[in-house]
């Protein structure tokens, strides 16, 4: 590889942005593609196309382009789960997603939750959530799951999250909750399209009644819009 | 004054009063005090940071001293209502109050949330806006917050003022 393509794709690593190297294999020319918020970068569009597909997909591969045959290497950052709310949902959800390969980040300014010896093995956070979202760098691959029900806590993370592209958003509490949630967010300016982004009640519907059940119900959603993007509700 | 029966619940409507929430959103003090200027005579300056473990409320708090009094201090809060207008209340009312002063009415505070005794008259009597908060237990110390932070960051500027030298 090539040092600036190699500096290209680490700059891109370092800002959490998906990129796919696209080598044509005739020629050997390697050029990284944003599949997600480049102009195509002067690949054919059904290259754009296909590179978008295998990140969405995380799986490199080869592609007969109208160009000739081409190799995607998929660069994604990997995903993270951040958790806001060191609660007992959190306590089941963080090691699940850790299991499923995830980084995980479960932030809580209540520092007498977020403790080492509730979430052993955890990276915590005892900042607020917006200081803490702003130091980990919201993008693409990020989910951010609110659980503490008190909206000093949860407010603050879901601004930050709407104004990110995290593919994931959910957040925790009743239907009852969730229409005040919308209430005061709608007052800071945030749109219908931007609110809808928020999945509340949060989970896919599974009928979940234990704490980790919960979690698994939660971890299920975010898998779901991950691989098959926004569509899925 | 509004009536603070302890024991019995209180509504947020009787809780989140109207003066409470203005004194909260009128954020007197809030922001940072300027960096002592180089060159001058060393001012005491200090500042301490506390926080509520268990509902995460944060009090950052800048105090300089001058003449044995507070001469300036600037807060940044993280917290609820109550904890927003304790620091607003501060920043309207501790100018010019020295160490025992502060220590004073962080005692009367305390009393007024637990006793319902009525705050002395002064610099200290608008504490009693605070009044309705005796009902809530859980939440005294979103009040008493920003004053523990008070407290701690005038102990901070006398310990830079003073630091410990070897006796010889």
């Amino acid at each position: 590889m090539r040092r600036p393509v190699l500096a290209a794709l680490r700059a891109d690593l370092a800002a959490k942005r998906p990129v796919v190297l696209v080598t044509h294999l005739g020629t050997g020319e390697a050029r990284p593609v944003h599949p997600f918020d480049g102009d195509g970068e002067g690949v054919a569009p059904a290259v754009l196309e296909a590179a978008r597909l295998a990140a969405q997909e995380d799986q490199s591969r080869a592609f007969e382009s109208p160009e000739g045959r081409v190799f995607l290497r998929v660069y994604n950052p990997p995903v993270q789960v951040i958790i806001v709310g060191a609660v007992h949902v959190a306590q089941a959800l963080a090691p699940m997603v850790q299991l499923v390969g995830y980084d995980v980040l479960v932030v809580d300014p209540r520092s007498a939750f977020a403790t080492e010896a509730r979430f052993p093995a955890v990276p915590l956070s005892t900042e607020w959530p917006d200081e803490a979202l702003a130091g980990v760098g919201l993008g693409r691959r990020t989910a951010v799951v609110t659980m503490t029900h008190d909206p000093k806590i949860d407010d603050p993370a879901l601004e930050a999250a709407l104004r990110s592209e995290s593919f994931y958003i959910g957040a925790l509490g009743s239907k009852k909750t969730q229409a005040a949630r919308r209430e005061r967010l709608a007052g800071r300016g945030f749109d219908e399209a931007a609110l809808a982004r928020i999945h509340g009640p949060v989970g896919l519907s599974v009928g979940a009644v234990s704490t980790a059940e919960i979690a698994v119900a939660i971890l299920a959603q975010v898998v779901a819009c991950l691989r098959r993007g926004p569509a899925a509700r | 004054m509004l009536a603070a029966g302890a024991g019995g619940p209180v509504s947020a409507e009787d809780l989140y009063h109207e003066a409470l929430v203005r004194l909260a959103q009128e954020a007197v003090g809030a922001g940072a005090l300027p960096a002592p200027v180089s060159g001058a005579a060393p001012a005491l300056q200090g500042s301490a940071t506390v926080d509520n473990p268990l509902c995460g409320d944060r009090v950052t708090m800048e105090v300089r001293v001058e003449g044995g009094g507070i001469a300036a201090l600037a807060h940044r809060v993280r917290g609820c209502v109550l904890c927003r207008a304790s620091a607003s209340l501060l920043g309207r009312a501790a100018t010019g109050l020295g160490t025992a002063q502060v220590e004073a009415a962080r005692g009367a505070l305390s009393a007024l949330l637990r006793e319902g005794t009525p705050p002395p008259p002064g610099p200290l009597a608008g504490l009693d806006v605070f009044a309705p908060a005796r009902a809530s237990p859980s939440r005294h110390s979103c009040v008493l917050l920003p004053f523990d932070a008070l407290q701690a960051a005038l102990r901070d500027a006398l310990a830079r003022a003073f630091p410990q030298r070897d006796t010889r």
